[in-house]
Order: C-alpha cells, then sequence, then structure tokens
C-alpha cells in the first residue's frame, strides 16, 4: 500500500502506574466485637452455610482478605458505603487522614487525585452520578463553558470522524502581504497542543525531572522551558530557552528560533532586537495592574509573544490580588482595544492546575498556557506544604526513571488534550484558535447570578 | 433454595434494614457519606422520606444541600408560619398541554420521572420507577436505552424517549407512547451525546439496543438529521404520523441561548419544553463536562421563563426543569423562578438506596443494584419495595409543597410559577 505521509495528530498514551505508594482515598474500620458477634448471630442464622455467612457486603473485595472484616483490604475501598448501609452499627468508612492532607491551600485532594490518576492512565476521568461538589468558586471554578445544541460543524470529537484541531502558533502573525519580503517566513512556530511546560520551581529541577519532561516534550512536539541548555540531553529541539546577556554570546553567530527573556528589563530587549532579529521573542513578565499597558508597550517594541505568570496559586501580583482569569481578560481586552492583539501570542501560567483550566485560560485570552507545579505532581513529588511561588517551593521531586516521569507527562498531555476536544466539540468548533478570547462561549457566575437572582432579595 | 439465592436474600435484607436504620441517626450521619450537593443529612432524610411517606421529624436537614450556590442559597421569604389556606386544599397538579390542540395530559404532582436507560440501570428498579410513576398518577422516562416488555404494563405512565443513538426505537413504542420525549443533550454531558461503557452491555441490553455485547455505545451528538428548528419540526411531524395523540417534550441542555432554543422548539410543535441543567445525573459522564459545561438549572430557569413570557407564548407551553433537583424545596424553587414543574432522576434512586457514591459505571455497576446490569445484584431492587419507597418519597415532597404553598396562601401551585418575590438570597 502506498504510504500517504499523513499522521493524524494523537499522543499516544499507555500506561505508567504510581511508584510511589498514593493514600487510600477512603479508610474503612470495623468495630471488631460487634463484627464478631455478628458473625457468631448469622453462622445460627444461616445454618454454617459457610458460602452466605461470609458473603461480604462489598463487590471491591475490601473483605476478600485472609482476616475479612477484621483487617480490610483498604486500597480496594471505592466508598460505595454498602457495608455502612447493611452494617451501620458496625462499619464506618471516612475519607481517610492522608487523602485529605493531600496537596496544599491551592491544591485540593480531589485535584491531587485527578491529576495523579491522568498520569498513570492517560484517560479520561469518567464516572457516573452528577457532578459533586462547590456551585462555583474563584476564577474559572466561577465560570461554565457554553456548547451548541443543534448546530454544530463537527461531531464526535474524541472518537470520530472530523478533525479538532488543537494547534496553535506561537509568535508574531503577518498584519498584511509585504511584497518585498514575500519570501520570508512568518515569525512563528506552530504546536499540537496549547500546552508547554514551564521552567520548574527553583530547586526541584532534578536530572531525572528534566529528562523526562524534556522527552515528553520531544514525544508530544511542544515546548519545554528553561534557564540553561544542557548539550546531549533529550528534547534539545523541542526547548524554549530563557536567556540574559550572558545567554545571548552562547549562540555565536546563530539565531535560535524562538527565546524567553526577563520583560522587565527593557535594556535586555534592546540587546535582544539587536542580535537576534530573526528569533521569536517571548517576554516574561508577572500578571500585574499594568499588564496591560506593557504588554501593548512591547508588542509595539517588537516582542513576539508574552509569558504573562501568575504564582502557583492562580492569583496575580497586583496589590490587590486578582485571579488569573480577570488578569488575563484585562491584558487580551487591552491588546484587543489598541489593535495589536494579533501581533503577539499570550503564554499564560500559574494556576492551570487542571484540563478544564486550559479551554478556560484561551477562552479568556491567552493563546496557550505553561504548566509548572502540575508537572510536579504528575511525577509524584511529595507536599511538603505551601508553595505559592517559585523562590520557595515546598513540592519536593522525587527520584524517577526519565522514561517512567516522560510517559506520566505524555500520558497527563494526552488526555488533557482529549477533553480539549470534549470542550471544543461540544461548542462545534473545530479549530482551538478560533477559542481564544472568545468570552461569549462562556458564562460566568457572577453574571448569571444577577441576571436570574438579581430580582430576589437578599436576605436579612 | 440455593447458595446464591441464599446470598441474594440475605444481602437484600441487610440492605433494606441498614437502609431503615441509618435514617433513624441511632448511629449518627456516616463520615464518608454524601457530598457538597447531596450531603449525608440530605441522603439519610430522602431514605426517610421514602421510608415513612413524610417529611422528616429527626431533625435531618431535608431541604437543601450545602454546595454555596444556586437552590443552596435561596430560601423562602419570611412568615408568620401558619397556613394561609387549607394545606389539603391546595392543588399540585399541573397540565402538560397547554396548547389548544391535542390530548389534554394532567399529572397531580408537578414532577415526572427522567430517562434512564435499560442498561444504565436495572430492569428492576426500572419496573419500580414505572410502578411508581402509575400509582402517583405521573409518568417515567425509559431513557434511551429501549422499551422492555417488562415495562409495557405500564406504558399509559412511560414516556418514549427518542435520543440519537435511537436505540430501542421503533413503531410500537412510540404507539405505546402518551408522551414522545426527543433528547437532544443531557445536563451532565451537554454536547457529547450518550456513553454506555462496554461492561454494561449484556446480552439482554445489547439484544435491546441491536448492538454488539461488551462493546461501549456511543450516542452521537446531535440528532445528525437536525440542524434547524426546520429540521426538528420534521421530526415532530414524524412522531406526530406514527403516533398522532402523543404530547412531544423536548430536552435540551442550557447553553447560553437555552431561552432561544426553547422559542424555536415552541413553534416547532413542542407541547413541553425539558430543560436539563449542567448538574444533572448521567450513569456515565466525563468529570470534566459534569462540572463545567452549560450553565447550571438555577440559572437557566428564568433566562427561558421571562422570555417566553415576553414572546407572549408561555402559557401555550409546559416548561419542565431538570438537572440537580434533589428536594421538595428545590421543586417548589424550581417553580417560583419559572418552571412549571420538575423531572427528578437521582432523587428517586436515591430513595431506593443509593449513596451518590458515583460508582455506577464501575466495573459490576451499582453495588446495591440500582445502575447495574449485573444479575445478581439488580436483585436488590426488588421491584414492589422499590415502588413503595419513591411513591413514599413523593407523597413526602408533596406534603411539603402543600406546607409552602398554604403558608403564602397559594391554592394551586400554578399560582407559586414565577414569583421569584416569594425568594430570597443568601448570596
Amino acid at each position: 500500500m502506498q504510504k500517504t505521509g499523513y499522521r493524524r495528530f494523537k499522543i499516544e498514551s499507555k500506561p505508567a502506574p504510581h511508584v510511589y505508594p498514593i493514600p487510600n482515598k477512603f479508610d474503612v474500620s470495623a468495630r471488631k466485637i460487634r463484627l464478631a458477634a455478628m458473625l457468631a448471630h448469622e453462622a445460627f442464622e444461616y445454618r454454617f452455610n459457610k458460602e452466605v455467612v461470609l458473603s461480604r457486603p462489598c463487590i471491591y473485595g475490601v473483605f476478600g482478605g485472609r482476616f475479612g472484616g477484621f483487617k480490610p483490604l483498604k486500597h480496594k475501598c471505592v466508598g460505595c458505603m454498602r457495608c455502612v448501609q447493611e452494617y451501620p452499627h458496625i462499619m464506618t468508612v471516612k475519607q481517610s487522614d492522608s487523602y485529605k492532607r493531600l496537596g496544599d491551600s491551592f491544591w485540593t485532594p480531589e485535584n491531587v487525585f485527578a491529576v495523579l490518576n491522568e498520569a498513570s492512565t492517560g484517560k479520561i476521568p469518567v464516572k457516573g452520578m452528577g457532578y459533586k461538589g462547590a456551585f462555583s468558586g474563584e476564577g474559572f471554578d466561577g465560570m461554565w463553558t457554553d456548547m451548541s445544541e443543534i448546530v454544530r460543524p463537527t461531531r464526535d470529537g474524541v472518537y470520530g470522524r472530523e478533525y479538532i484541531s488543537t494547534g496553535v502558533d506561537i509568535g508574531r502573525k503577518p498584519m498584511s502581504i509585504d511584497f518585498v519580503r514575500i519570501d520570508d517566513r512568518p515569525k512563528t512556530l506552530e504546536i499540537p497542543v496549547p500546552i508547554i511546560f514551564d521552567e520548574l520551581p527553583n530547586g526541584t529541577e532534578n536530572a531525572d525531572v528534566r529528562v523526562a519532561v524534556g522527552l515528553a516534550a520531544e514525544k508530544i512536539g511542544t515546548f519545554r522551558i528553561a534557564r540553561d541548555i544542557r548539550f546531549g540531553e533529550p528534547g534539545l529541539d523541542n526547548l524554549l530557552p530563557i536567556i540574559d546577556e550572558g545567554g545571548i554570546a552562547d549562540y555565536g553567530e546563530e539565531q535560535p528560533e524562538i527565546v524567553e527573556f526577563d520583560a522587565e528589563r527593557p535594556d535586555l530587549l534592546k540587546k535582544l532586537l539587536a542580535r537576534f532579529d530573526r528569533s521569536i521573542l517571548i517576554g516574561r513578565l508577572p500578571f500585574k495592574e499594568d499588564s496591560g499597558s506593557i504588554a501593548c508597550e512591547l508588542a509595539r517594541q517588537g516582542v513576539d509573544g508574552l509569558h504573562l505568570y501568575a504564582d502557583y496559586h492562580g492569583h496575580d501580583y497586583s496589590k490587590d490580588a486578582r485571579h488569573v482569569s480577570s488578569a488575563l481578560r484585562d491584558v487580551h481586552q487591552q491588546l484587543v482595544r489598541e489593535e495589536l492583539r494579533d501581533q503577539v501570542t499570550i503564554i499564560a501560567s500559574g494556576g492551570i492546575a487542571l484540563a478544564e483550566h486550559v479551554p478556560k485560560a484561551i477562552i479568556c485570552g491567552a493563546d496557550l498556557v505553561a504548566i509548572d507545579t502540575t508537572v510536579l505532581v504528575a511525577l509524584q513529588a511529595e507536599f511538603q506544604g505551601e508553595t505559592r511561588d517559585r523562590a520557595n517551593c515546598r513540592l519536593m521531586s522525587r527520584r524517577i526513571n526519565p522514561e517512567w516521569g516522560a510517559q506520566r507527562l505524555v500520558n497527563l498531555i494526552g488526555v488533557w488534550h482529549d477533553q480539549l476536544i470534549e470542550i471544543l466539540s461540544a461548542m462545534g468548533m473545530r479549530d482551538v484558535r478560533r477559542l481564544r478570547g472568545d468570552t461569549g462561549r462562556s458564562m460566568l457566575d457572577s453574571e448569571l447570578r444577577e441576571q436570574s437572582f438579581g430580582a430576589i432579595p437578599w436576605a436579612t | 433454595m440455593g447458595n446464591l439465592e441464599l446470598i441474594v436474600e440475605k444481602h437484600t435484607e441487610k440492605i433494606h434494614r441498614g437502609l431503615e436504620m441509618l435514617s433513624t441517626m441511632r448511629h449518627g450521619v456516616p463520615e464518608g457519606l454524601g457530598n457538597k450537593r447531596w450531603t449525608g443529612e440530605l441522603i439519610l432524610a430522602t431514605y426517610e422520606q421514602a421510608l415513612t411517606g413524610d417529611i422528616p421529624e429527626n431533625g435531618l436537614e431535608y431541604k437543601t444541600g450545602n454546595s454555596g450556590g444556586g437552590f443552596d442559597v435561596l430560601d423562602w421569604k419570611s412568615h408568620d408560619g401558619s397556613a394561609k389556606v387549607d394545606e389539603d386544599r391546595v392543588d399540585l397538579s399541573i397540565p402538560l398541554n397547554r396548547r389548544r390542540d391535542g390530548k389534554k395530559i394532567e399529572i397531580p404532582l408537578p414532577i415526572y420521572g427522567g430517562g434512564m436507560s435499560f442498561g444504565s440501570i436495572s430492569l428492576n428498579f426500572m419496573i419500580a420507577r414505572a410502578r411508581a410513576a402509575r400509582k402517583l398518577g405521573t409518568y417515567t422516562s425509559t431513557g434511551e436505552g429501549g422499551y422492555p416488555d417488562q415495562i409495557v404494563p405500564y406504558r399509559d405512565h412511560v414516556i418514549t424517549q427518542v435520543a440519537t443513538g435511537m436505540f430501542g426505537v421503533r413503531e410500537e413504542t412510540i404507539q405505546y407512547a402518551p408522551i414522545v420525549e426527543f433528547k437532544y443533550a443531557q445536563g451532565a454531558k451537554p454536547g457529547l451525546g450518550g456513553h454506555l461503557l462496554a461492561d454494561k452491555v449484556t446480552s439482554e441490553v445489547a439484544k435491546m439496543r441491536e448492538s454488539s455485547m461488551f462493546t461501549s455505545l456511543y450516542s452521537p451528538f446531535p440528532f445528525h438529521s437536525v440542524y434547524s428548528v426546520e429540521d426538528h419540526k420534521k421530526h415532530v411531524d414524524w412522531i406526530k404520523t406514527v403516533n398522532p395523540r402523543a404530547l412531544i417534550s423536548v430536552k435540551v441542555s442550557t447553553p447560553t441561548d437555552v431561552d432561544m432554543v426553547a422559542i424555536g422548539s415552541y413553534y416547532a410543535g413542542a407541547n413541553i419544553i425539558h430543560i436539563d441543567g449542567g448538574y444533572g445525573g448521567t450513569g456515565a459522564a466525563p468529570e470534566i463536562a459534569k462540572k463545567n459545561i452549560a450553565m447550571p438549572i438555577e440559572y437557566a430557569i428564568p433566562k427561558v421563563h421571562d422570555y417566553l413570557v415576553s414572546e407572549g407564548v408561555r402559557d401555550n407551553i409546559t416548561l419542565m426543569a431538570s438537572g440537580g433537583i434533589r428536594t421538595a424545596d428545590d421543586v417548589a424553587k424550581a417553580i417560583a423562578l419559572g418552571a412549571d414543574g420538575c423531572v427528578v432522576g437521582t432523587a428517586e434512586a436515591v430513595a431506593v438506596g443509593c449513596t451518590h457514591c458515583g460508582n455506577c459505571e464501575r466495573g459490576r455497576g451499582c453495588q446495591i443494584g440500582i445502575t447495574t446490569t449485573d444479575p445478581e445484584l439488580s436483585q436488590f431492587i426488588d421491584p414492589d419495595w422499590g415502588e413503595k419507597r419513591i411513591v413514599n418519597l413523593f407523597n413526602a415532597w408533596s406534603k411539603r409543597l402543600r406546607i409552602i404553598l398554604a403558608s403564602f396562601g397559594l391554592e394551586t401551585i400554578h399560582d407559586l410559577r414565577g414569583r421569584k418575590d416569594l425568594l430570597v438570597r443568601y448570596m
């Protein structure tokens, strides 16, 4: 058969089970004297019919060990509560203390488990029954994405026939046709998913983690951001280096395809513009009150992209900290107003912890996102306290097999990609680029509440 | 009696007795039971109502959950607590056909059962729901998994659902139906179609759905023959040709333009517009869809109601709401926000012992026989027992609805519709 050369983009996941033990979600216990009494009672009731007496109130095998209910196999418990329903006077099931201690004030145990399981299985989390959580919340939790009821240009997203593109461009798009430079390549690079790996927090980047991230970036075809280049390590073609004056000289006569730099230093930008006129220059700067104005200024000066970062809990660095979703909308809208939006790519990072945060950040105005602590969580790093910013990270990476780590990250991005397609599919969109800044594709709790409950008086 | 029968009998008895014991609160609220939407207390209060047919008097919270928004931050305007009309005289009935033409159908309480398909739930639970609907004089829906023969005796109280997979949709099942429901979308997974995981596709389910055993079944989204209101009208005409007596219900999710969808459905000939909010139930759905896609029902109801009023057609169509209706107070609040009535699914499952644990899709399915096709587990739900518990639950809800209406001096449930002024909010 003739090869066409065509390959539909798909991230190949395969199981990469946890290598460090994760806490049991549930703690099952029995009151032992009552359990013994119940067994004795049932022995008489069922005339010592062993099969009936010892048939257990669990279909997941929690009591399938040698000592049955006296020593339950807690790791098998899924919290169905049937044992409690059958024997409320004997059995107790609750969330385990070690599970409840997972994470920090931002990373809830549920979110840690979600990332761990996505990295382990590469499968979209599917469960029965309806949503169980809070009605809404701060930032992304106070936002719902839209769907199209009837008219849809695409269908059967994840499983189906019609291709939904998740590719995005990084760089400055040509605003008009320049016939003098018609043969020049536009200063853009395309990656197949709107997710890149951000520089890891200080002190967490051991050699194994670094190699794992490099391999994963290579397999997926996305970028990883790092401050230093170590020749010979995997994924060099997928490196997005952060450079300073010292780093400029390392390139000799060459020009890198893409670099990040500290955008709070105007002198550095001038040097980079003079030296790397063909490179895609991404300015890295924190989200603050005046990020919109700075973004516009940088775009006018010739920067091709902005990497705006919030802290690891998704809050910006303004005096009155806002969620990254608000900060992002402000920057995007100011760039739109000043007709500069397509001249720069926006990479947003900080607090991107769940699959749903990707489309929501894009709706708020990002072109793509960068993930940071999420990488460490997927690689089973250990929470040792609050991890809010790069300089004070209490999320400690562990020794890992880089191949295993790479597969965990491939699984994570694969399953986030599939979930992004679910969201796009529900909207009837075939291209993630169209979602950028399309706030009409979202519904905000604050707005809907006023529209629907505005006429209802406050309780006194 | 063989050992298998003895084992089933033993656990059935223990589960039933345990449900009775739990709601007495003798052992408190089990720590691991419930979540923010269905709190442990709310689950136990539902068990208690399903047992007694009365409003709980043991201090259990039976009115709201703890989600921090929506129905949970709405309450009733304060009043002196005394009944201003005789509670027994309060009329809870609603008409399901408000158009001039077509069969007039009225249900004695503003509630009917939502679609839960054969395959996603056990046959015994399906029969229990159908029997309860008959006893209460209301309806239940087949969901999209077909119409098992065992349901046929209750067909005067069964809505046939026509969904995108068209599973089990046959001429006779449309002809049986007093109401035919088009499912365009489902609140828990709007825009994504249906999904029955392979483990649940047993030989019976596969036969009913004319598919292969133990192969995952996807219902596409949307109807591939409907891309406009005109296309939808053709669908309605198709059903009307096969069964001219049937009322038409259109079940949709809650996108930004849900009001437009509602009006389009009305002009296409629907008798009932059924909006299913984002926090609704399901046998299996991606977690990302449940939490994030489409708006909660609390916000969609006023949007649709107000728009239908402004278009001058509100009194020609019945607006049913679903997707997170857990209690009688939720029903009353939904009506005060503008619905005519509510469609309920999860609460019926809780009435027969569901703990809202969310393991419906896992392995053999529900551990107590609700959302499973496992032949052994399915037997835990005895249809007679299930019928009684569902009937009891709705009797208790009816009592609570009467108390709410009487306290405001309202004689009919219709008088509550759109009365936002009787509500107060905490957020």
